[in-house]
């Protein structure tokens, strides 16, 4: 049997990623905005905004597929990432694929009367899936922790 | 016609004077996770069935039954 501390650490780690779930998908819809408000633009710090959006994307997406927490021990890691929590997640990923290819069928409906760049249709397409996937976890995760 | 996995765990629990924070650590997994199974949210593997019957201490098929 684990220590005690490993429980705690698993359902601390648990809470704060319910927590945090829904924020991160605001600061990726945000971030969205701030590249479609300087769309087209070359300067360092257009660069640095689309770096910016590039490198939380990936995270975010490593973070789904694997359950985040890289900083905690691998025991409270595989705690934490319980049975009912990979379903979750799971699931998740599914309305993400879900959103991205709704998203994608919109854009390219939109795309007969509107020319659309490549990289802002992989923007919209990306952010829609992983917000929809943030977004399902984290009301998942918080069903499953209110007490029934 | 639905068909669901009832349970007694809460039950079962109640006897021993478990918590399901308790519960879940015997088990292995998080009190969400038990509280999910509790409620009938999640159908559990036949692995964390067999698990929860073993830390309350009866058969698989006395803690479990299909519901129609």
């Amino acid at each position: 049997m684990a220590e005690q501390s490993d429980f705690e650490a698993a359902e601390r780690l648990s809470a704060r990623r319910t927590r945090m779930l829904p924020m991160l998908a605001i600061l990726l819809i945000t971030q969205q905005g701030a590249f479609f408000a300087s769309s087209g633009g070359d300067r360092t710090v257009d660069h640095v905004k689309v770096s910016a959006w590039l490198v939380m994307s990936a995270v975010i997406l490593l973070a789904l597929l694997t359950g985040g927490g890289w900083i905690y021990p691998k025991r409270v890691r595989d705690l934490a990432n319980d049975e009912g929590t990979q379903v979750n997640r799971l699931k998740a990923l599914r309305t993400g694929f879900v959103a991205s290819m709704v998203a994608c069928l919109a854009l390219y409906f939109l795309s007969f009367f509107e020319q659309i760049q490549v990289r802002e249709a992989i923007h919209i397409v990306t952010t829609a899936g992983l917000a929809a996937a943030l977004v399902s976890f984290a009301f998942m995760e918080r069903r499953a922790a209110r007490d029934g | 016609m639905a068909e669901r996995l009832a349970n007694r765990i809460k039950e079962k629990r109640g006897e021993l004077g478990l918590t399901q924070a308790e519960l879940a650590e015997r088990v292995g997994v998080t009190r969400k996770t038990v509280n999910t199974v509790e409620n009938g949210v999640f159908v559990p593997s036949a692995l964390l069935a067999l698990k929860l019957a073993e830390a309350l201490n009866v058969p698989v098929e006395e803690l479990f039954r299909i519901e129609r």
